[in-house]
């Protein structure tokens, strides 16, 4: 049986975790390796590292950072932040990626999405949108979302589920669904439009913005809440308020299929 | 001495996370996309991501391909890792129909579109890719997968480890002599995957 993923997520700037890491039983560290090392070991089902750099120096030093956190852990590493085209995604698989996120680019040019798809396999392509609520017009009921571009400074005018289901049939793999109205507040995901999108693609869905408790993961997760398929945090893991292990034991325990965390056992030969 | 692995580079995909994986459990690792080299391989690997289509149509009947079969045949231990172990079997229904090396036999079929995830009438659509960590049986460890395509064999003997997702029933890992493969990736299953390619490394044997 397919279980749930809880994905830790690093933001990176010039090469450092942006806000810091504070782990339980480590020292205070910006240093996205040791901080990706650790999500690991402690079983996290994926990693995702955005790069929220905005020079051409950063965009060099993020590619970096792939390459020595891909040589340091055994499970799957997406990436994204500042993907234009097909030679950044290139770059980013070559340094060890196993997901590359495109966002603004192919909302600019959505057959982006089936290039790449076609050239790396859709399962290597994770489509990110963010979104934002729209004030309901007199009359509506239903919330309607757009889609906003640019770290969520710019709107597109595009209809949220619309633009997921077209970034579906292109061929995306995974659908990184981020609420920017959620996201830093610590009130829980976007529900809503989580569940809607992932009842209408056919692809995975990641639930991304608002995590602040382990109850908001299991919201994401829950068929009949947010229905997504991986639920993604920063803060709560960050701050070593929760370990993954007890984010996972917390799921396992409110009928959330897991991968049960399992400590490492002597398995490594060198290194 | 470290056991000498010729990782087999041939276009599907990155080899990068399989090499490091490889060298972790203690195999020293020659990454070579030369048929000839692979051809005199004591033991072989042979990752692949994607689908089939002109690229595996190119490798099948070129040079790779016949060193593979070579490697196979000769007795030497082999491993295909997902598009890599789908390619030891004889067709794939992806884009019309592409021949794989016929090692075995079976199909490569793709996930049914309509699958449920129960079977109240309105459980929610099974999601494609098959994405993530599922566990296999007997053993119930878990393993990470990422595909949209699955063997369907006509032999079952040749499965030592099942996985299921939704009505589909599938093999994980197979094994025919001295010939493995595993359709999820040992290089992103963290310990679990690490002891099966140490099982590998060490005996030939997954």
């Amino acid at each position: 049986m397919l279980k749930r993923r809880v994905i830790p997520c690093l933001d990176i700037k010039n090469g450092r975790v942006v806000k810091g890491v504070h782990f339980a039983n480590l020292r205070d560290t910006g240093d996205p390796v040791e901080a990706a090392r650790a999500y690991d070991t402690q079983g996290a089902d994926e990693l995702c590292l955005l790069d929220i750099t905005a020079t051409t120096e950063g965009r060099d030093t993020f590619v970096d950072v792939v390459r020595r956190v891909a040589g340091q852990i055994f499970t799957p590493l997406t990436v994204g932040g500042g993907v234009r085209r097909e030679a950044d995604v290139r770059r980013l698989l070559g340094a060890g990626a196993d997901k590359v996120a495109v966002n603004s680019a192919a909302v600019a040019n959505p057959l982006l999405i089936r290039q790449l798809a076609d050239r790396y396999g859709s399962q290597c392509i994770v489509v990110a949108v963010d979104v934002r609520q729209l004030k309901p017009l007199p009359g509506e009921t239903d919330p309607l979302y757009e889609v906003v571009i640019h770290g969520g400074t710019r709107s597109t005018g595009l209809d949220a589920v619309s633009w997921c289901e077209q970034a579906a049939s292109l061929g995306a793999g995974e659908i990184l669904l981020t609420s920017m109205d959620k996201d830093g507040t610590r009130d829980g995901y976007d529900l809503a439009i989580t569940r809607e999108v992932s009842r209408r693609v056919p692809i995975p869905v990641i639930a991304s913005g608002g995590v602040g408790s382990l109850e908001h993961l299991r919201q994401g997760l829950d068929p009949k809440e947010g229905a997504a398929d991986a639920a993604l945090a920063a803060s709560i893991f960050h701050f070593g308020l929760y370990t993954i292990a007890q984010a996972k034991h917390y799921l396992a325990d409110h009928g959330i299929p897991v991968r049960p965390h399992e400590a490492p056992r002597g398995v490594l030969i060198t290194g | 001495m470290p056991r000498e692995v010729i990782l087999v580079d041939s276009q599907l995909g990155n080899l990068d996370s399989v090499e490091h994986a490889l060298i972790q459990v203690g195999a020293s690792v020659i990454v070579s996309s030369d048929p000839d080299r692979v051809a005199t391989a004591r033991m072989v690997v042979f990752p692949g991501q994607g689908s089939f289509g002109p690229t595996t149509r190119a490798l099948v009947d070129g040079a790779m391909g016949a060193a593979l079969r070579m490697v196979i045949e000769r007795g030497d231990p082999f491993l295909g890792i997902c598009l890599g172990m789908q390619l030891l079997f004889e067709q794939s229904d992806e884009g019309g129909g592409f021949d794989g090396l016929k090692v075995l036999p079976g199909r490569v079929r793709r996930f049914p579109a309509d699958m449920r995830a129960g079977d109240e009438p309105d459980a929610a659509r099974l999601k494609i890719p098959h994405m993530g960590w599922s566990d296999v049986q007997p053993t119930g460890e878990h393993f990470y997968f990422a595909h949209s395509y699955y063997v369907e064999t006509t032999d079952p003997s040749l499965v030592m480890w099942w996985c299921r997702y939704g009505s589909v029933e599938f093999p994980a890992t197979i094994s025919r002599g001295n010939v493995f493969g595993c359709q999820f990736h040992p290089e992103k299953s963290q310990w679990s995957g690490l002891r099966f390619l140490r099982s590998f490394i060490l005996g030939g044997r997954a």
